[in-house]
């Protein structure tokens, strides 16, 4: 028949094979455009994710040993010593730059304890600036691929209803055979787009959850620093 | 660093997973499971309205098949009686070719007998016949035995009957029980179209609308009335529904006489009294004028 032989023309796929890949290959090029790019985003969003989740445990893990530490009765002049070899992150950096802030004060040429205090609080809430920073970074991009992921997916879904309509009255043939793939190659593009929205948008929520929570416990060590220090500079003052 | 390893695993994954979408993601076509078809018959009014009482599943009578009849048997073949010649050749051949006619078995009841005419005369000489065997038309299937009858006084009523093998319908052996089509509440005979326009006709013509209620084309009244099977009324007039108007009580006299004036109404089939026995005749100036 006429009409059939242009609907195998417009559409070659037409009714054969339905898998992912012919999908993606027969789609137009806006389409596979946005599949392309929310695939990418897709891996960056678990790429943020696997790393984001990594780092929460380890600086969960080193904020409970060096609590365990700090109050096991150590002098803090030893635990500063082992801590200072290497760069730390988290509490123990928050400890060493306190500590750093400390001995400076007293190992100078002469004492400065006027100002010690509010200058060894500065340097907490800096070095906790410094850390909350370092937790938050790459979670603003979970955020926008949560909330625009779909809109894009959404995108290239219309974009490739209108392209199949197109292919339709091209061929002057509506049956479901001719439509179908179109559509379903359309329906796939919003598909990518929830895939790689909604593990973000989750894993934001819950990521933005365990930053407030490490941000406290840091404000929480360092009001409990600074007060023993505080507590120092009188008796020794 | 550390992010480099994270999307070298996510990477990874994703890759897992699309390969495993495209192997599991392919469309399988639906299965139709053919529908069972209903069968509907398309009839027409009149079929409907003669539709019989019978069984729903009953086979269609075919109109090309000979159906089969009602009673099936033959009945007992009398001995061939031997007839003057002279007297009744053309009689005789009439009978040859009605035999010949007959000689496809079935079709009793549609199957004129010519013979039956000449049940009632009597044979004056059937024994003086008997002396010289007559010989038997050719087309005839051979009766051996009947070919030289043997005088039996006791069966000279035989000899009398001159009748073909026949069937006789009252005393089949066999009766045909398949019942026919047609649905279990279907009656027979329902008021004909024809029927209810010529006692319309009838009775407008009878009726006389009083002066003033012809204007009023809001009126109506409505009467119940059973008739005998003679087309005659058994009972009524009796009003059932009337309009309130001042011309109601002159209206629906009106419409009684009518109805009493036109008896009997032989427009009224007696095979269908059933339908008609008891009906309501309803009576508006608008209708009848139109």
């Amino acid at each position: 028949m006429n009409s059939a032989g242009v609907a195998q023309s417009v559409l070659p796929m037409a009714s054969s094979d339905l898998s992912l890949l012919t999908l993606f290959l027969h789609a137009h090029w806006v389409v596979k455009g946005v599949i392309l790019g929310l695939l990418s985003c897709s891996i960056w969003v678990w790429a943020i994710v696997i790393d984001k989740s990594m780092l929460y445990r380890r600086s969960r893990s080193d904020m409970d040993r060096f609590e365990t530490a700090f109050w096991s009765g150590q002098s803090l002049d030893e635990l500063y010593r082992t801590l200072a070899a290497k760069p730390a992150h988290s509490m123990p950096g928050l400890f060493v730059a306190a500590m750093r802030e400390w001995k400076r004060s007293f190992e100078g040429p002469q004492r400065s304890f006027a100002g010690l205090q509010m200058r060894i609080e500065k340097v907490m809430q800096v070095s906790i600036a410094r850390e909350i920073e370092r937790l938050e970074s790459r979670l603003l991009v979970l955020a926008t691929i949560g909330s625009a992921g779909p809109f894009v997916g959404l995108f290239g879904t219309v974009w490739g209803i209108m392209s199949s309509f197109q292919s339709i009255a091209a061929s002057k043939n509506t049956s479901l055979a001719v439509v179908a793939p179109g559509i379903a190659e359309a329906l796939f593009a919003t598909a990518i787009g929830l895939v790689a929205a909604i593990p973000a948008t989750i894993f934001y929520n819950k990521f933005s959850g365990d930053v407030n929570k490490q941000a406290q416990r840091l404000e929480g060590f360092a009001d409990e620093f600074a007060a023993i220090l505080s507590r120092q500079i009188d008796e020794r003052g | 660093m550390q992010m480099k390893t994270a999307s070298v695993i996510s990477t990874g994954l994703h890759i897992l997973v699309l390969a495993w979408a495209t192997v599991s993601f392919t469309g399988k076509s639906f299965e139709v499971t053919p529908a069972e078809s209903l069968p509907v018959d398309l009839i027409s009014e009149k079929d409907f309205s003669e539709m019989t009482k019978g069984v729903k599943e009953a086979p269609k009578p075919k109109p090309k098949e000979v159906q089969k009849p009602v009673v099936e048997k033959v009945a007992e073949t009398p001995p061939k009686p031997v007839e003057d010649l002279k007297s009744k050749v053309v009689e005789n051949k009439k009978e040859v070719a009605v035999n010949k006619e007959a000689t496809p078995p079935p079709e009793p009841e549609t199957k004129p007998d010519p013979i039956k005419d000449k049940l009632e005369k009597p044979d004056p000489k059937p024994a003086e016949a008997k002396a010289e065997p007559q010989p038997l038309p050719p087309k005839r299937p051979p009766r051996p035995k009947h070919k030289e009858p043997k005088f039996d006084p006791t069966k000279i009523s035989a000899l009398l009957d001159k009748r073909d093998p026949t069937r006789a319908a009252a005393t089949g052996s066999e009766i045909n029980k398949t019942p026919s089509l047609g649905s279990a509440t279907g009656q027979a005979a329902r008021l004909s179209q024809s029927e209810i326009d010529a006692l319309r006709q009838r009775i407008t013509q009878c009726w006389t609308i009083p002066a003033g209620a012809a204007d009023a084309s809001d009126l109506k009244v409505v009467f119940r009335v059973m008739f005998r099977r003679d087309g005659t009324i058994e009972r009524g007039p009796d009003p059932v529904e009337g309009s309130a108007s001042p011309f109601g009580p002159a209206f629906a006299d009106s419409g009684r006489r009518a109805i009493l004036q036109c008896q009997p109404y032989t427009m009224l089939r007696p095979e269908h009294y059933d339908s008609w026995k008891d009906i309501e005749i309803g009576f508006k100036p608008s209708d009848m004028f139109r």
